[in-house]
């Protein structure tokens, strides 16, 4: 994002293609800068999740900061754009301390640009968890996942996409009960006594072959905990980004960096235990030209550090249950 | 930029429309989604360039029930003071109202961003944009029929890449683009809308054959690599394909002309 000049541009092209590679904060190409991850920073969202990567270690200044919450709305099937089974709808907003050089016509581009990427990827029919049915073909949730960029220091996609992966994470869907009204037998001709029937409570007599079970209302039962975890939360996938120099490619850029690579490729992957990974997003940004045999060694070693970032994060977010529920409790205990 | 509000000037539609729902049962659906081609033949294509007399160069692509036609404005001056060593290339997508199954209202989301991003994706790499300092490039495409998204960004690419052709802009080479839809387990080029509902992973590729180089490539939903890879080898033969076409096309205009 930011503009840099064409000396400037040629002095980071070079140094990263020297032998060896340099870059300005010393790592190398495939290092990333320190990443940090806390769930559960906005009570009132069903899930969410802070990403920064690369922050000051003194100040706690400086780096990419990332934010995102999952929030759930239960939806009328069949009404407006509500579709049995649930859906997710997804979107980037980067606040202007982000990118101060912007105007607010490039800003509102940008974010739609990563709105689209993002709503695209995790709103695929073939990704949706299987616990966003409260009703069948009649009520479901929405799961609205907002992510705020709170500044921006390059990799910024890999941070969004590492912070949507968390908040996902950590949502926890309500539980609901089906809820039917039933006239009783005994009361059938005073209809207005109408009684409030859970499936525990059957009163239909044997003599009833009538199937009818429509189930009419829900109701969220008094629990202790939040509810679920999303269905199937293991195949959020991860996001890299790798950045393409003529001869190599390098991994987290800076900003300065971005600004002087032409073009870069995105991947996205979901590792399975009992899947081959699987490829979810694959996107070629930028002015500069690729072909089909960089592309093939680009996947193969994007998936090899896919996996690196996809091992880490999940020991994070277990981490983070782990902190956030068992230890909680015993903190609790102990008091 | 879209609206949030209708145009008061204009006879808006009613506020929401609905699409007919017909009752399809499987078999209406099998069909549907059941091609008529082989699967690794696409859409036949009919290009046309210069059929629009303003612009300084234009195209009209029709693959089976995708229309798209595209205009190019330009090079010209750039319209904001700030200075730019290199051109920039603006393109705009438009549908018409009527170009899919539920009406697209005019203004508020007849203009589509994400679309338009990959087709400037596409094409931006094939311009000589460092010869143009200070002046913009404008790339106008209207959707005049809809079928499959996937189908519509490469069709535009390649009507694109034709009519900046055909407007006389030194590029390094044409772009021809292709999609492919995985649907089972097998690879559907040129999905229509049907096919790719049913799929599970898209794949588009654009890519300038005459220099064996790839501009873009968007894949959603999930595959693994090698499947990724297999399509965008398939994409790319019948890119080659495409891109003959395109040349033959241009030939005869001029030749007309």
């Amino acid at each position: 994002m930011s503009s840099i000049s064409k000396s400037e541009k040629a002095y980071i092209q070079s140094s990263l293609l020297s032998d060896p590679p340099l870059r300005a904060d010393g790592r190398g190409l495939t290092d990333f800068r320190t990443v940090a991850l806390e769930s559960g920073v906005a009570p009132l969202a069903n899930g969410s999740a802070r990403v920064s990567i690369g922050r000051n270690a003194y100040d706690g200044g400086g780096g990419t900061e990332v934010v995102a919450a999952a929030k759930l709305e239960v939806e009328t099937v069949g009404d407006g754009e509500g579709v049995d089974g649930g859906r997710v709808v997804c979107s980037v907003s980067c606040s202007p301390t982000a990118y101060p050089l912007l105007s607010s016509n490039a800003l509102d581009d940008l974010q739609h640009d990563m709105t689209s990427l993002l709503h695209a990827t995790l709103s695929h029919p073939t990704i949706r968890p299987q616990n966003l049915c409260i009703l069948p073909g009649k009520k479901s949730w929405l799961l609205n996942l907002d992510v705020i960029i709170f500044s921006d220091a390059g990799n910024i996609f890999d941070a969004i996409f590492m912070a949507a992966r968390a908040a996902l994470w950590d949502t926890k869907v309500p539980r609901t009960r089906s809820v039917q009204y039933r006239a009783k037998k005994s009361d059938r001709k005073d209809a207005t006594q109408a009684m409030d029937v859970d499936e525990a409570t059957h009163t239909g007599s044997a003599l009833d072959t009538r199937e009818t079970v429509q189930v009419s209302d829900f109701e969220l039962p008094d629990y202790w905990d939040e509810g679920e975890p999303l269905d199937g939360r293991q195949t959020w996938p991860v996001c890299l980004t790798l950045n393409l120099l003529p001869t190599s490619h390098f991994l987290d850029a800076t900003l300065q960096e971005e600004a002087s690579v032409p073009l870069k490729l995105l991947v996205l992957y979901s590792f399975q235990s009992d899947t081959p990974p699987l490829l979810r997003s694959m996107r070629l940004l930028g002015t500069g030209v690729s072909d089909l045999v960089q592309v093939k060694s680009l996947l193969k070693d994007g998936e090899k550090y896919a996996r690196i970032v996809w091992t880490a994060l999940e020991g994070k977010l277990k981490d983070e249950d782990l902190r956030r529920n068992q230890k909680a409790r015993e903190r609790f205990l102990n008091r | 930029m879209a609206q949030s509000a209708g145009d008061r000037r204009r006879i808006n539609g009613p506020e929401e429309s609905f699409s007919p729902v017909f009752d399809d049962d499987e078999e209406d659906i099998k069909l549907k989604t059941q091609r008529s081609r082989a699967a690794g033949d696409i859409r036949p294509i009919f290009l046309q360039p210069g059929l629009i007399s303003q612009a300084n160069g234009s195209a009209y692509i029709e693959t089976d029930k995708t229309k798209i036609a595209c205009a190019v404005y330009g090079p010209r001056q750039t319209k904001t003071t700030t200075y730019s060593e290199k051109g920039r290339l603006n393109v705009e997508v438009k549908f018409t109202p009527f170009s899919c199954m539920r009406r697209r209202a005019p203004i508020r989301d007849a203009e589509d961003r994400s679309l338009a991003v990959s087709i400037h994706q596409a094409i931006v790499s094939s311009i000589r944009l460092e010869l143009f300092p200070k002046s913009t490039i404008d790339v106008f495409i209207t959707i005049i029929e809809n079928d499959g998204i996937e189908g519509c960004i490469a069709s535009a690419s390649v009507a694109a890449s034709t009519a900046l052709a055909d407007a006389g802009i030194e590029m390094l080479g044409l772009v021809s683009a292709c999609s492919a839809a995985i649907v089972g387990d097998d690879i559907h080029l040129d999905p229509s809308e049907a096919e790719a509902r049913a799929s599970s992973g898209t794949v588009i590729l654009a890519c300038m054959p005459a220099l064996d180089n790839v501009t873009s490539v968007w894949q959603s939903g999930h595959m693994t690599a090698d499947m990724a890879l297999k399509c965008m080898e398939r994409c790319h033969e019948r890119c080659i394909d495409i891109h003959s076409i395109v040349a033959q096309s241009l030939l005869e205009h001029r030749t007309a002309a």
